[in-house]
C-alpha cells in the first residue's frame, strides 16, 4: 500500500514560539490515522498546513505523488476537511449551501448529498443561522462527504459536542469507511472516540511526532510495570524505552514503550522481589507519553 | 448482543470473536442464523468496519460461520461441533497441566482419578447448595 499523505521535516514558528519542530508523518491509503495531542500542541496548525491554508517555514507535504504548496487549489477538491468550527454563511439555506459547494468540487455527488441530508435528518429549507452547533457539524460532514473525497481530514470536529451528536458523527465516519474506503486523518484530544476506529496512531508533543505506529502494535508494546524491592528502590533506574518513573518507598512504577524481552531482562537484573506488568489503555499511553 | 470494550487491552476483533462464541455456546444463536451485518455492528459499536470484517473473516476460517454472496454471514452448520472441539482442547490443556503437577507429587493414575472424583463431587455439592439458597 502506498501513502496518500506524507509530511516531512516540517517547521513552523509563530514569532518565537516553535509550534512544529521537525515534524514528519505518513498516512497509508485506506487507513484511519488518529493524531492525538494536547490542546495547543499544534494539531490545528499542522492540519492548516496540510490543507494549504497557511505556509510552513520549512519541510515538504506530499499528497499522493504531488507536493502540496501553500494555497494549492487543485488538491482541496480531492480532500474533505472538517474544522473545529466550520464557517458557513448564516443567511444561506442548507439547499443554497449545497448548490454553492457543488460548484467547487469536480466530483460533487448530488444524490449522495441528498441521502446524507436524509440520514442526518436535515431539511434543505432550513436557514443555517437557525442551526445548532451539532447540526452545523453534521452539515460540515455532509458537505465534505458529498464531494467524494479520497482523503478526509478531521480537526477535532466533535470537540464540545454532546454525546448523541458525537455518536451520529462517528456513525457517519464509519459508513464512509465502509462505503468508500476513504483514508482519514483524525485529529482529536478525545481518546475514547479514536480508540475504536483508528488503524494507526500518532502522538504530537513538543512540535514532534513522539510516537507513530500501527495502533494494535502500540497497544501490545506499551506496558506499565510495578516493581517491589527488598529495601529501597535502586538509584538511577534507566531502562530503554522508559517513559515515566514514579518511586514510592520500596515500590516503583514505570511506563515503558516499546516493551521487549531485553527490557524485561534488564528489569529482572535489578532483582525486584515482585514484578507485575500490565498493558495500557490508549488514555494511559497518551498520558505516559506527554507527561 | 455483542458487546465490546474499546478501552480494553484485548484487541476488539478478538472480543467480537469471543462474544460470538459465547452466544453460540449459550444457544442464543443457532446454525444458519444470520449475523449482524458489518455495517450494523460497526455503527452500533462505533468501531472501524474493517475490525468487524477481520473478526468475521477469522470466524469463517475457523469454520464457525459462512458467507452467502451478497447476503452476509451465517452461523455454520457444524459451528457447535467446532465449539465443542475448541472447548475440549482448552479443557484438555488445563487437565494436562494438573496431571503433570500431580505426577510431580508422585501420584499414581488411580490416585489422580480418585482425587478428581472427590473434587467433582465437592463442586457438585456446592452447586446444589447454591441452588437451594436461591
Amino acid at each position: 500500500m502506498s501513502d496518500i499523505l506524507r509530511a516531512k521535516n516540517l517547521y513552523k514558528s509563530f514569532g518565537r514560539k516553535h509550534v512544529l519542530n521537525d515534524f514528519s508523518m505518513s498516512l497509508e491509503e485506506g487507513k484511519v490515522y488518529g493524531l492525538l495531542g494536547k490542546n495547543g500542541e499544534g494539531k490545528t496548525t499542522l492540519i492548516r498546513m496540510i490543507m494549504g491554508i497557511i505556509p510552513c517555514d520549512k519541510g515538504k507535504i506530499h499528497y499522493k505523488e504531488s507536493e502540496i504548496k501553500f494555497n494549492h487549489p487543485l488538491y482541496k477538491k480531492e480532500v474533505g476537511y472538517i474544522a473545529e468550527e466550520s464557517i458557513f454563511f448564516g443567511w444561506m439555506t442548507i439547499r443554497d449551501l449545497m448548490a454553492f459547494n457543488s460548484s467547487f468540487y469536480s466530483k460533487w455527488n448530488e444524490n449522495r448529498a441528498k441521502d446524507l441530508l436524509d440520514r442526518f435528518d436535515l431539511e434543505g429549507r432550513l436557514k443555517i443561522k437557525t442551526l445548532s452547533r451539532g447540526m452545523k457539524l453534521k452539515l460540515g460532514l455532509i458537505v465534505a462527504l458529498a464531494a467524494e473525497p479520497e482523503l478526509l481530514i478531521l480537526d477535532d470536529p466533535t470537540s464540545g459536542m454532546d454525546v448523541p451528536t458525537r455518536h451520529d458523527f462517528l456513525k457517519g465516519i464509519i459508513s464512509e469507511i465502509l462505503e468508500q474506503g476513504t483514508s482519514i486523518l483524525f485529529s482529536s484530544h478525545m481518546v475514547h472516540e479514536l480508540e475504536g476506529i483508528i488503524d494507526h496512531l500518532g502522538i504530537l508533543h513538543d512540535g514532534k511526532l513522539i510516537l507513530e505506529d500501527n495502533f494494535e502494535k502500540v497497544k501490545n508494546n506499551a506496558k506499565k510495570v510495578h516493581l517491589v524491592f527488598d529495601g529501597s528502590v535502586p538509584d538511577g533506574i534507566d531502562i530503554e524505552g522508559m517513559l515515566t518513573k514514579q518511586t514510592d518507598g520500596n515500590k516503583c512504577d514505570l511506563g515503558i514503550y516499546p516493551w521487549s524481552e531485553d527490557v524485561k531482562k534488564g528489569l529482572e537484573a535489578l532483582h525486584p522481589t515482585k514484578m507485575d506488568t500490565e498493558s495500557m489503555t490508549l488514555e494511559e499511553i497518551f498520558i505516559h507519553f506527554v507527561s | 448482543m455483542i458487546k465490546v470494550n474499546t478501552s480494553s487491552f484485548v484487541p476488539i476483533y478478538e472480543q467480537i470473536k469471543k462474544e460470538f462464541k459465547k452466544e453460540l455456546f449459550r444457544g442464543d444463536i443457532k446454525p444458519n442464523d444470520p449475523l449482524p451485518s458489518i455495517r450494523d455492528l460497526a455503527t452500533e459499536l462505533l468501531i472501524n468496519p474493517n475490525t468487524v470484517a477481520r473478526a468475521y473473516r477469522e470466524l469463517e476460517m475457523e469454520g464457525f460461520i459462512y458467507t452467502r454472496k451478497g447476503k452476509g454471514c451465517y452461523v455454520a452448520d457444524d459451528s457447535t461441533k467446532h465449539m465443542i472441539e475448541e472447548r475440549n482442547s482448552i479443557l484438555s490443556q488445563s487437565f494436562d497441566e494438573t496431571i503433570r503437577d500431580a505426577k510431580k507429587y508422585g501420584l499414581l493414575p488411580e490416585e489422580i482419578k480418585k482425587l478428581f472424583g472427590e473434587r467433582l463431587s465437592v463442586s457438585q455439592e456446592v452447586m446444589e447448595k447454591g441452588e437451594d439458597n436461591e
